[in-house]
């Protein structure tokens, strides 16, 4: 039997039903395979979305016509923002979801759409030397598709340990893909392994709530998605706080070597920002106490995710350590912690497309290609989705600017860089991340992706409303007005010498935003856009100048590096950065320029280099 | 590639300037800033030069496009009056538009990426840069006392501790731990502010390849400092009016003499004044005398009240007095004053500068000093600027991500030294040092 689609997406994790979803809206036909329907959508690990760097990628999704926003709204049962008192580019919004719920909104979704969704395990890929053109599943169907998206997360060759058990299987109470790995080990892609942790899940009903601290979601709840969501919140819940503490340490010493981890059993390297409590106590013997969150698995679940104690320790050391903490005394445990490793592909094989280099119409995207967590697969699996389609159609590439989007700082790190760890986002990775908060994602984003046919006209309209609403209201605002006075953020009263508009007070130093509303007596229906317009002012020299600063980069990133080329052969650079460079081989000079330590005069030294080798292989 | 410029004759006494401009898109500034834009390329056409605050000068311009011109993108070339003044307008005028100042060999680099070169000059590119490369180094070895780039890399390295403070409290806010706090942020941005800052001030300028001993011209006004200073030049570079408080800026130039040279600097005289733009030249008179070697204070009378005054301000440099104004008649009684010259018909002046020769020879350093280049003290200055932007963010509690953005552009400025930071390495530091994550 043989089916034949535009597009076969491979994995229904995060990226694989956001490729899916992306080929469906462009118009395209698009067959998703995996394991069972029964998990697509499924959140491996902690039932949360968003965070620092996360929240934006998130937004940046939807703004493309993601799912990953709206399903988290379907199923947001706490929302809190992260740095409400720093700038609005660096705050962000995170929500525990309900994982059966957002399980649900996914494959909801899915299913108002043509998508072919066919279960079953994909055990080869139907290639030729050059291009690949579908894929096997293991009772022999092939499924056919002029581009092939792999996005099979921890599932290739994936081990799970739980101290010296070691079973197959990509996630609990799953099996791994294992023909799959041995298959892109023979293709040669260069492959490395790497892993991550989970740990316990507890009987939330077998905890004494009352010793620990109550975290109350935010009110008025916000939303995730930033123009779709559904009229009303699932029942919002309470996260609570406990510690570890020395006696906890104390088992975990007296265990460590019969964790799996420690043992020498792995040898993938793990995220070092999501360390295993064994490497807290370890790393940082300093502290005797860490903190923990007990986060709802659901509304309807009588089950908690304790985040911050993830292990590999065997499950009587998970039983004991975790009785010795405050509330958990007498925990019931339903599912123990592991440690889970797997296969990822050298990103750097990928063209900023998410195609591989080495085999022509086949894309990965999410987890296997070394990252790690929700966001950064669902960003990734758009992205490989939606340019598979685009060069279907033979459209132009959709390759977003790291000065566009965190998602482009993502695919460029991932592709000029590579991992020596799980990779996750943080906003300190984005250079440009003044210009890149999570609000303004649609006025970035949207016109883009209306270009590669990723969101509805109708979209479009509405947003473009919206920003001549805001036009209009900046045109009138009060912000131009002059005063002679103004009370700043610490409520002090200052007198101007001189008259100055509150544009001008708002770039030099903090006007209260009280201030400003009683002094341009803003109504209700514009405090949005007052806040919109107070963050566009202080930000404005700021960002002029990141704004040069992209202009200036946009050349060298532009100047190809030749394959192979001798770095050894250039006099005047250091050992250190020649051996840097041989090792990153960076494709664009732009990329030689972000490695670590790379001085300006190396890239001038490089520059003439590079168009010596041109010159000297025209005169041959 | 940026639009960059540079003056392509040398920064001192000349009839005659010239700037390089280079970059695509240079030209657009033509029409705003010549009063009679050119036309057609690569002919002279004479104009004024224009900038906000007015004409700067009159003066030569021809433009190039794209592969015609030496560097083989667009520029054009400005040919105004040398005097320092109009020199640093032009400079200030750049700059305003964005351009930035070209390093060395930049013109030479683009000529040769844009086919303008053959391979075989490719070498003597490779050179300059190298040069420019290294240059860092040998200003340190030049310099008085070393360390120059051992400082560097501790400034920078103490930027990289506060950046991950900082970082680290942005995107680990819920961590139970407070990185501002616990890291004394506040107090250490403040040290390294002072720190930074006097660092600064030990750098000069180094002249072409070899140390300079600065001489500097103070003394009340109208007492023919300018006079005697365009007497030891040979030019008329100083403005000369019998208006006295005439001049108000520092003004710059070298003089050459049996074989070495020194710098001399040309001030505005001291007294109390009402005159706002004065007052601050005098400030700036009195803030540089703790960085030049020889001071040569001159008077055209002989009130001792006067000349001590200014010897107090001299503090421990090396003082030269000098009565002017000896043509009309006055006369060095008691011989109060080390000598006695008259800037109008030349008497005396060879002896002053015998005298300034020998006793700048013998002016030790006080203290350490770096000798730099202009581009790398400018890139200081700036990072300076950033790294004091930052303190008041931090200090008011206000605005951290703004905070750390001057913090990166002040990173950004020890690049050439230090080679960059790239934020993997930052979040590295931040995972090594902290219990971070879940
Ligand atoms: C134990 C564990 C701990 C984790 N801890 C963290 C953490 O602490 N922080 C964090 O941010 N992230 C964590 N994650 C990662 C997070 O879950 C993933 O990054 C994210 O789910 C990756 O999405 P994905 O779409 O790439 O892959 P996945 O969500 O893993 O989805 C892969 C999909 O592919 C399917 N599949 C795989 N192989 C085949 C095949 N051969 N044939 C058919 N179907 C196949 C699977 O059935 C599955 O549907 C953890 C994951 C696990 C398993
Ligand atoms: N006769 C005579 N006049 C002199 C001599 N030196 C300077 N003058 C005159 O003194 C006046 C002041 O000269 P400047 O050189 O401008 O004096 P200055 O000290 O630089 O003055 P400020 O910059 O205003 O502080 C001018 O009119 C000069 O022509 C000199 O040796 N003899
Ligand atoms: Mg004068």
């Amino acid at each position: 039997m043989s089916n034949e689609y535009d597009v076969v997406v491979v994995g229904g994790g995060h990226a694989g039903v956001e490729a899916a979803h992306a080929v469906y809206r462009s118009g395209l036909s698009c067959a998703l395979v995996s394991f069972s329907y029964e998990t697509i959508g499924q959140m491996s690990c902690n039932p949360a979305i968003g965070g620092l760097g996360k929240s934006h990628l998130v937004r940046e999704v939807d703004a493309m016509g993601g799912i990953m926003a709206q399903a988290t709204d379907m199923s947001g049962i706490q929302y809190r923002t992260l740095n409400t008192r720093k700038g609005n580019s660096v705050q962000a919004l995170r929500a525990q979801c309900d994982r059966e719920l957002y399980k649900k909104a996914i494959q909801d979704t899915l299913k108002l759409t043509d998508i072919e969704i066919i279960e079953g395990e994909v055990i080869d890929l139907l290639s030729n030397k050059e291009s690949v053109f579908g894929v096997l599943l293991a009772d022999n169907t092939e499924v056919r598709g002029k581009k092939t998206i792999l996005t099979t997360g921890t599932f290739l060759n994936g081990i799970m340990y739980t101290g010296q058990d070691k079973i197959q299987g990509g996630r609990v109470g799953e099996s791994a893909a294992i023909p799959l790995s041995r298959k892109l080990y023979s293709l040669n892609l260069p492959m490395g392994r790497l892993k991550t942790g989970t740990p316990a899940r507890i009987k939330m009903s077998s905890l004494d709530l009352g010793l620990m601290e109550e975290q109350k979601g935010e009110t008025p709840t916000p939303w995730m998605a930033l123009s779709e969501h559904p009229t009303e919140h699932q029942k919002q819940l309470s996260c609570y706080i406990t510690r570890t503490n020395k006696n906890t340490h104390k088992i975990i010493k007296k265990n460590i070597h019969l964790s799996a981890m420690y043992s020498g059993n792995i040898s993938g390297i793990g995220p070092r920002y999501c360390p295993s409590i064994e490497d807290k106590v370890f790393k940082f013997g300093g502290k005797d106490s860490h903190q923990i969150f007990i986060e709802p698995e659901g509304i309807n679940k009588d089950l908690v995710y304790p985040n911050g104690i993830s292990t590999s320790l065997p499950k009587q050391a998970q039983e004991d350590f975790i009785y010795s903490i405050a509330g958990m005394e007498n925990s019931q445990i339903e599912e123990y912690g592991y440690a889970v490793e797997y296969d990822f592909v050298d990103p750097r094989s990928l063209n900023p497309t998410m195609e591989t280099k080495f085999f022509k119409n086949l894309y990965l995207a999410g987890q296997i290609n070394g990252t790690t967590g929700y966001e950064e697969a669902a960003a990734q699996g758009l992205m490989a989705g939606a340019n598979a389609a685009n060069k279907i159609k033979n459209k132009e590439s959709l390759i977003l600017e790291r000065s566009e989007a965190y998602i482009g700082v993502l695919i460029n790190d991932l592709t000029t860089h590579g991992v020596t760890e799980p990779y996750r986002m943080f906003t300190s990775r984005a250079e440009h991340r003044l210009m890149l908060g999570q609000d303004n994602a649609e006025q970035r984003l949207l016109i883009i992706a209306k270009k590669a046919d990723l969101v509805s006209e109708k979209r479009i309209n509405s947003f473009e409303k919206k920003e001549n609403a805001y036009n209009t209201f900046l045109e009138n605002s009060i912000i131009k007005r002059k005063v002679k006075s103004f009370i700043d953020s610490s409520g002090k009263k200052i007198d101007l010498k001189e008259k100055a508009s509150i544009e001008t007070i708002l770039k030099r130093t903090d006007i209260s935003r009280e201030n400003i509303i009683e002094i341009s007596d803003t109504g209700p229906e514009n405090l949005l856009f007052l806040d919109r317009a107070m963050v566009e002012i202080k930000y404005s020299g700021y960002i002029e100048k990141q704004k040069r600063e992209v202009l200036k980069n946009k050349k060298l990133n532009l100047k190809d590096i030749p394959k192979n080329f001798p770095y050894t052969s250039i006099s005047g650079l250091s050992n250190e950065v020649k051996e840097k460079l041989n090792k990153t081989q960076p494709t664009t000079v732009g990329a030689a320029s972000k490695i670590e330590g790379v001085t300006p005069a190396a890239i001038n030294l490089l520059l003439v280099y590079i168009k010596k080798a041109e010159l000297e292989t025209l005169d041959a | 590639m940026s639009i960059v410029f540079a003056l392509a004759t040398p920064a001192s006494k000349s009839a005659l300037c010239v700037f390089r401009v280079s970059g695509d898109g240079c030209l657009k500034v033509l029409g705003s800033i010549f009063g009679n834009p050119p036309i057609e390329p690569r002919r002279f056409y004479h104009s004024s030069l224009i900038s906000q605050s007015g004409v700067i000068d009159s003066v030569g311009v021809v433009f190039f496009k794209g592969s015609s011109g030496y560097t083989g993108e667009d520029s054009f070339e400005v040919y105004a009056h040398g005097g320092l003044a109009v020199m640093g307008s032009v400079v200030d005028l750049f700059k305003e538009l964005d351009f930035d100042e070209a390093g060395p060999g930049e013109f030479t680099k683009r000529a040769f990426l844009n086919n303008k070169l053959s391979l075989s000059e490719a070498e003597s590119v490779v050179d300059v840069i190298n040069a420019s490369s290294k240059e860092v180094l040998e200003v340190s070895l030049n310099s008085l006392s070393g360390g120059f780039s051992e400082e560097l890399y501790s400034f920078s390295e103490r930027v990289d501790t506060l950046r991950k403070f900082i970082e680290g409290s942005i995107d680990f806010s819920d961590e139970d731990y407070d990185f501002i706090k616990e890291g004394g942020v506040v107090d250490d941005i403040s040290c390294l502010c002072a720190d930074f800052g006097g660092f600064v001030n030990k750098c000069y300028l180094a002249g072409e390849g070899e140390l300079k001993k600065m001489v500097l011209f103070v003394g009340p006004p109208n007492s023919g400092k300018s006079s005697l200073f365009n007497r030891l030049l040979g030019s008329d570079r100083a403005l000369v009016s019998d208006i006295p408080g005439t001049t108000r800026d520092l003004i710059e130039s070298e003089v050459f003499y049996n074989n070495s040279s020194f710098g001399v600097l040309d001030s505005a005289g001291i007294r109390s004044t009402e005159d706002v733009v004065e007052g601050k030249g005098i400030e700036l008179t009195i803030a540089h005398i703790k960085d030049v070697d020889v001071v040569v204070g001159v008077f055209d009378s002989l009130c001792d009240k006067e000349l001590n005054k200014i010897k107090a301000l001299a503090g421990g440099k090396n003082f030269i007095s000098v009565l002017n104004k000896s043509d009309l008649g006055v006369f060095n009684k008691d011989g109060l004053f080390d000598v006695l010259v008259s800037a109008k018909n030349g008497d005396g002046v060879t002896e002053l500068k015998n005298k300034i020769s020998l006793v700048s020879e013998n002016a030790g350093p006080d203290g350490q000093k770096y000798f730099a280049r202009s581009r790398h003290i400018k890139l200081f200055d700036e990072g300076l600027g950033f790294l004091e932007a930052a303190m008041f963010k931090l200090r008011s509690g206000s605005d951290v991500e703004l905070a750390a953005e001057d913090l990166r552009f002040a990173r950004a400025s020890f690049d050439e030294v230090v080679g960059v930071k790239t934020s993997d390495s930052l979040l590295g530091d931040i995972f090594s040092d902290f219990c971070i994550g879940k």
